[in-house]
C-alpha cells in the first residue's frame, strides 16, 4: 500500500469518525444536559441545606443522609414502597396471567375478551385515579355500595389506614393490567401449537400442561413484564397524589412521594436528592439481583 | 419503563466516568438561583395598552365564576389595566407553584395567599407590603373589619389585603335533631353538649352524630377559641415563634374529646376531606360537620327538600378560657418583582375588591365574610341574610370575637407544614395508634424541629 | 362431549363476570358522564342514566379548556416523538454502521441511561428549567425529552438486522453515509420507527409529574394535569368531572383502535429475544 493511499484511508477514516460523532452529538447533547449533569447535582444537592425558597443556603455534607437514616420516617416510607410493590407487582402479573391463560384459545368470542382485558392500557394515572377516587368514595362511592349487597359494612377505602394503601394498590393493579396483560398474551401466542398437542397425548390435563410446559416456555416474558413493573412500581407517583397524598398516617407515603413533598412543596433540595439517591440505590441494586438471580431460571429459546 | 431494556454487561463504572465527563461540558448554572431581582424590562404591556396584572387564586368550583365576574367587572370599569385571573388548584398547590416561580421573571403581580402563609411570604421578601400603598393613597383603613385585619397586621403594618374570609361554624341537621329528640332551635354549645348530641342521634340508627373532617384548620380554631395560643412569642406575633405548644392543655382536651366520639361512635372518621364531610351531610348520612361559613349556601342549597339546615357557633369545652375563633382565609399580596406600574394597578383591582358593592356582591355569592362594613348596608346583603338567617350564626360569630394574641392567629414560616402533621396527629389518635397526648407530643416536637430548621435558613 | 360443552359454558360465565369488574369503572365513567346533577346526587346512583343527557360535554368544555389541554398534550408529545425519532435514528445509525472511537464505551454509555430513574434528575433538570427561564414553554415540556436510549437501542436492533448486500450495493453506486442514512435505511427502518413513534407519544402523552411541576398557567397544562384539576370542582357534580373525564379518554381509545396493541407486541417481541 502506498503512502499515498494510506493517507487518503486515514483522512476517511476520521471523516467517518467525525461524522459518527456528528450523528451522536444531538441525543449525546440532550444525555448530558439532562441526564448526567442532573445526576451529579443531585449529588452535589443531596449535601446542602436549602432555604424556604429552595435556594442553598449551607453545605452540609452528609447531614441529610444522617438525618435520613437515623428518622424512623424514611424507614417508614420505604416500608410503604416495598409493601406496595408487594402488592401491586404479583398481583398484577398472576391476574392477568390468569386472563391471558383464561383467554389464550381460539374460541368463539375470545377477540372480545381479549379488548376488554387490555382495555385498561388506554387509562392514564390522571385519568384513572379521578374515576377511583369517586369509586372509593367514603359515603357515595359505588364501592361500598357494591359490598353491601354482600353484607359488609361499608369500608373509608382512602381514609382508612388499613386500607388506604390497599385501595391505591387496586387502582393501580386496575391500571396496569392492560400492558402486561397483552405481553403475556403476546408471550402465549409465541407457544407453538404442537406443544399442547403432544401434551395432550401424553395425558397431561391443561393445568399440568400450563404449569409444567407452558410457563417455563413463558419465562422470558415473564421476566420482563416483572422488571417493568417493579421499576414502574418503585416510581409510582401520580395516583398517590390524587388519591390520598400519602396520607392517612403515611400509610400510603412511598418515597417518590415523600421525595415530591420535600422538594417540591416544602423547597428543601437537599434531603429530597439524598432520598432519591439512596432510592436510586435501591433499585438499581434490585435490578442487578434480579438479573443476576431470577435470569439464570429463565430459559431463553 | 424507559429503565428497563438493562444489559448485563452495563458496566457502573462506564455511566459515572461518562458523569463526570459531561459535567465538565454542561457547568453553567450553579446550584440555586439568583435572588429576585426587579424584571426591569419586564412589563412590555406599559408603552401601549392597558397594564397587565396577573392574578393567582385558589377559589375552586362555583367560587372560580364569581372571581371571574369580578375581574370582568373591573377590567369593564376602566380602560387603562387589564386582569388576568389564573385558578392553580388548592392553596398548598398555589403555595408551590409561587415558590417556584420565586426569582424567576414569570409568576404573578398579584396573588392569593391563604392565612397560614403569612410568614413565609413576609420572610421570602419577594412582595410589596400591603401597608405602602395604603399609606401612599392615604387609603382609609378603618373602614374595614379590625376583627379581620388584625390578623394580617404584623409589627403594626398590614402586609397583605385580607380578600376572603370565613370562620368554622356547626352545621346541624334539624330533621335528624328532632328525630333524636333535641331541640332543633338550640344548637349545642359546648364539647359535652356536642358528644350527648351526636350520640343521640347516633342511637337513633338513621344516622351518625357527628363528623368533622381531619382538617388541622379545626385544631386551631378550638385553640383559639379557648383561647390558647398555638405557637410560642406571642402566637409567633411578638418575635418569630421557635415552638410549637400543639400539645398543651388545649389541644389534648380537645383530640381526646373528638376521639371519645369517634370510639363511641357518636361521631365517625371520614378521612382529610372536607368534601366527604359535606357529602356525607348533605345526603342526611351524618347529623353535625363543622365547615367554613363559606359553603353555608352550597350546605342549604343541597338540603333543600331533604332537611333544614341549622347553624351553631363553634363549640369549646366548659369552662374554658374566653377566645373566639381566628380569621381563616386568605389575602392578597402584591409582588415586589414586578414592575412599578404593574404593582399599582394590582393596588387598584385591589381597592375595587375591597368597595362595599363588590364586597357585598362577593359574599352573597361565595358566603365569605364582606371585609368592608359598610356592604352590610347594601341591600342585597341584607336581602341575602333573609333568605339564608343562617348566616347571622357566622357573623356574630366573627364580631363577638374578642382580639388577642390567642383569636388574632398563629403565625410561623411553616405553617402549612404544621398543619399536615397536626393533621396526622389527629389520624395517629382516632385510629388509635397512639393517645392523643402522646401523638399532640410527636406532632409538636417535629413542627418545632421544622420550625428551628426554617428559622436557620431565613435572615430575619 | 357434554362434558366439555359444561366446561365451555363455565369458562364463558367466568370470563364475563371477570371482563365486567374491569370494565366497570369505565362503564360508570362514561354512563356518569350522561347523567344530571340530580341522577348523580342520589345514593346509590342509578346504574344507568335515564336518558342520554349531553349537557355535562359542553358544560365541562366551558368550565375547563380541556380542547386547549388535548392540544397542549398533542404538541407535546408530537414534537417529542418526532425528536426522538430523528436523534435515535440518527445516533442508531452510528453505532450500527459507522466506525469511531470509544464506540463500544459511548454505546455502554447510552444504555446506561436507561438506569438513571427520574427520582434523581428530576430536581436538578427543574431547577435548570427555572434558571433557563423555560417555565411554562412548550421547550420546557419538550426538550429534556428530546432523546431516548431506548430509541436508539431498539432501532440498532432493527438496524442491524437489515440486509447487508444493500448497502454494499449502495456504497459501489457512491452512495456516502449521508445518502444511505436517508434514502436507504430511513424508509427500510419504517416498521420500527412506527412503533417507536407510538411508543413514545404515549408514555409523554401519559406523563404527571414533569408538566405538574413546570406549568402554571391553564394555557400551558397538559391534558393529565387539567383532569387532575377537574377534582377541585363543585363536589356534587361528578357527572360533570366524569364527562370531562371520558373527553380526555376518547383520543386514548381511538390510539387503542389504531393498533397499540400490535405495538406492544412488536416491542416485547425485541426485548424477550435479546
Amino acid at each position: 500500500m502506498s503512502a499515498q493511499t494510506q493517507a487518503a484511508s486515514r483522512k476517511a477514516q476520521w471523516k467517518e469518525g467525525a461524522l459518527g460523532y456528528l450523528f451522536l452529538a444531538p441525543s449525546l447533547l440532550v444525555f448530558i444536559c439532562f441526564l448526567f449533569y442532573p445526576m451529579l447535582r443531585s449529588i452535589y444537592l443531596s449535601m446542602t441545606l436549602t432555604d424556604p425558597r429552595g435556594r442553598v443556603a449551607d453545605f452540609v455534607g452528609l447531614d441529610n443522609f444522617k438525618d435520613l437514616f437515623s428518622s424512623g420516617q424514611f424507614f417508614t416510607n420505604l416500608k410503604v414502597t416495598l409493601l406496595f410493590v408487594l402488592l401491586t407487582v404479583p398481583t398484577t402479573i398472576i391476574w392477568s396471567l390468569v386472563l391471558a391463560a383464561l383467554t389464550h384459545n381460539k374460541l368463539r368470542g375470545m377477540k372480545a375478551f381479549q379488548f376488554v382485558f387490555s382495555l385498561p392500557i388506554v387509562i392514564s394515572v390522571g385519568t384513572g385515579s379521578i374515576i377511583w377516587s369517586l369509586l372509593f368514595h367514603p359515603t357515595a362511592g359505588m364501592l361500598n355500595y357494591f359490598i353491601g349487597f354482600i353484607g359488609i359494612s361499608p369500608i373509608s377505602w382512602l381514609a382508612d389506614p388499613n386500607w388506604a394503601l390497599v385501595s391505591v394498590s387496586l387502582m393501580t393493579v386496575w391500571m396496569n393490567m392492560g400492558f402486561v396483560y397483552i405481553v403475556l398474551l403476546s408471550g402465549l401466542q409465541g407457544v407453538p401449537d404442537d406443544l399442547y398437542e403432544s401434551a395432550k397425548i401424553d395425558g397431561s390435563g391443561p393445568v399440568r400442561t400450563f404449569l409444567q410446559i407452558v410457563l417455563p416456555l413463558l419465562s422470558p416474558t415473564l421476566f420482563f413484564v416483572l422488571i417493568v413493573s417493579v421499576i414502574g412500581a418503585f416510581q409510582a407517583f401520580g395516583q398517590i397524589h390524587i388519591l390520598t397524598k400519602g396520607g392517612p398516617m403515611d400509610t400510603t407515603n412511598v418515597v417518590v412521594y415523600s421525595i415530591y413533598q420535600d422538594a417540591f412543596i416544602n423547597f428543601r433540595f437537599g434531603i429530597g436528592s439524598a432520598q432519591a439517591l439512596v432510592l436510586f440505590a435501591i433499585i438499581l441494586a434490585l435490578t442487578v439481583f434480579q438479573f443476576k438471580v431470577l435470569e439464570k431460571k429463565v430459559h431463553y429459546q | 419503563m424507559t429503565q428497563s431494556w438493562l444489559n448485563k454487561k452495563t458496566a457502573i463504572g462506564v455511566m459515572l466516568a461518562g458523569a463526570m465527563l459531561a459535567a465538565t461540558a454542561c457547568g453553567s448554572g450553579g446550584a440555586g438561583d439568583a435572588p429576585a431581582a426587579a424584571d426591569k424590562g419586564g412589563s412590555k404591556a406599559s408603552s401601549s395598552g392597558p397594564t397587565k396584572v396577573v392574578f393567582w387564586h385558589a377559589m375552586g368550583g362555583s367560587n372560580t365564576k364569581v372571581v371571574d365576574q369580578l375581574v370582568s367587572d373591573f377590567n369593564a370599569s376602566q380602560d387603562k389595566i387589564k386582569v388576568e385571573a389564573v385558578f392553580q388548584g388548592t392553596y398548598d398547590d398555589l403555595l408551590s407553584k409561587l415558590k417556584a416561580t420565586m426569582g424567576t421573571k414569570e409568576g404573578p403581580s398579584l396573588v392569593q395567599m391563604y392565612e397560614i402563609g403569612t410568614r413565609f411570604m413576609i420572610d421570602s421578601k419577594t412582595t410589596t407590603p400591603m401597608q405602602n400603598f395604603i399609606d401612599q393613597d392615604k387609603y382609609d383603613l378603618s373602614q374595614l373589619e379590625p376583627n379581620i385585619t388584625g390578623y394580617y397586621t404584623i409589627n403594626g403594618k398590614l402586609n397583605s389585603m385580607p380578600f376572603n374570609t370565613s370562620n368554622p361554624i356547626l352545621y346541624y341537621n334539624k330533621d335528624l335533631f328532632k328525630a333524636a329528640g333535641l331541640d332543633p332551635e338550640k344548637p349545642p354549645k359546648t364539647f359535652e353538649e356536642l358528644q350527648k348530641a351526636a350520640d343521640a342521634i347516633t342511637k337513633t340508627g338513621k344516622a351518625t352524630g357527628a363528623n368533622f373532617a381531619i382538617y388541622g384548620w379545626f385544631m386551631e380554631q378550638f385553640f383559639a377559641n379557648q383561647g390558647a395560643e398555638y405557637v410560642n412569642n406571642g402566637n409567633g406575633r411578638t418575635s418569630p415563634a421557635t415552638e410549637s405548644l400543639v400539645n398543651s392543655e388545649a389541644g389534648v382536651k380537645t383530640l381526646t374529646w373528638w376521639k371519645n366520639m369517634v370510639d363511641t361512635k357518636a361521631a365517625n372518621n371520614l378521612g382529610r376531606k372536607t368534601d366527604d364531610s359535606k357529602k356525607a351531610f348533605s345526603a342526611g348520612q351524618v347529623g353535625m360537620i363543622l365547615e367554613s361559613t363559606a359553603s353555608l349556601k352550597g350546605l342549604v342549597d343541597n338540603a333543600q327538600g331533604k332537611f333544614e339546615v341549622g347553624t351553631g357557633f363553634l363549640p369549646k369545652p366548659e369552662g374554658a378560657k374566653e377566645g373566639g375563633v381566628v380569621v381563616g382565609g386568605a389575602s392578597l399580596w402584591i409582588m415586589n418583582n414586578r414592575p412599578t406600574d404593574e404593582q399599582k394597578a394590582a393596588w387598584e383591582f385591589i381597592k375595587f375588591l375591597t368597595s362595599p358593592k363588590e364586597q357585598a356582591y362577593w359574599h352573597i355569592n361565595t358566603g365569605y365574610f364582606p371585609i368592608t362594613k359598610k356592604a352590610y348596608d347594601e341591600q342585597s346583603v341584607k336581602d341575602n341574610l333573609k333568605k339564608f338567617p343562617q348566616f347571622q350564626t357566622a357573623i356574630d360569630q366573627l364580631h363577638q370575637t374578642k382580639l388577642n394574641t390567642a383569636t388574632q392567629g398563629a403565625v410561623m414560616g411553616v405553617f402549612p407544614e404544621a398543619r399536615q402533621i397536626v393533621e396526622g396527629a389527629i389520624e395517629e389518635a382516632l385510629n388509635n395508634k397512639k393517645s392523643p397526648k402522646d401523638a399532640l407530643d410527636g406532632a409538636a416536637k417535629e413542627i418545632t424541629n421544622k420550625i428551628q430548621q426554617y428559622n436557620k435558613t431565613v435572615k430575619q | 362431549m357434554m362434558l366439555r360443552r359444561l366446561n365451555y359454558t363455565v369458562l364463558y360465565i367466568v370470563l364475563a363476570l371477570l371482563a365486567l369488574m374491569v370494565l366497570y369503572p369505565i362503564i360508570f365513567t362514561v354512563f356518569s358522564a350522561f347523567m344530571t346533577e340530580k341522577e348523580v346526587s342520589v345514593f346509590p346512583p342509578p346504574l344507568f342514566p335515564h336518558h342520554l343527557y349531553w349537557g355535562n360535554f359542553a358544560k365541562a368544555v366551558q368550565t375547563i379548556p380541556i380542547l386547549r389541554f388535548l392540544l397542549n398534550s398533542l404538541i407535546v408529545s408530537a414534537a417529542i416523538m418526532a425528536c426522538q425519532a430523528v436523534t435515535s435514528a440518527m445516533a442508531a445509525y452510528a453505532f450500527s454502521f459507522l466506525q469511531f472511537k470509544l464506540k463500544n464505551a459511548m454505546f455502554l454509555l447510552y444504555l446506561s441511561t436507561m438506569m438513571i430513574p427520574w427520582e434523581v434528575t428530576v430536581i436538578p433538570n427543574y431547577l435548570t428549567i427555572k434558571s433557563l427561564g423555560w417555565m411554562d414553554s412548550y421547550q420546557g415540556l419538550i426538550v429534556p425529552f428530546m432523546a431516548g436510549a431506548f430509541g436508539v437501542f431498539l432501532l440498532r436492533q432493527f438496524f442491524l438486522q437489515l440486509p447487508h448486500e444493500l448497502f454494499d450495493a449502495a456504497k459501489i453506486d457512491g452512495c456516502g453515509h449521508l445518502r444511505t442514512f436517508f434514502s436507504i435505511v430511513l424508509p427500510l427502518a419504517r416498521p420500527a420507527l412506527s412503533t417507536l413513534c407510538v411508543y413514545v407519544f404515549l408514555n409523554h402523552w401519559n406523563s404527571y409529574l414533569w408538566p405538574l411541576l413546570i406549568t402554571n398557567k391553564p394555557t400551558m397544562r397538559t391534558v393529565q394535569i387539567g383532569v387532575a384539576m377537574l377534582q377541585h370542582e363543585e363536589v356534587m357534580a361528578w357527572n360533570l368531572i366524569l364527562a370531562g373525564v371520558s373527553l380526555v379518554l376518547l383520543p386514548s381509545f381511538l390510539l387503542l383502535a389504531l393498533g397499540v396493541k400490535q405495538l406492544i407486541q412488536g416491542i416485547t417481541a425485541g426485548a424477550v429475544k435479546g
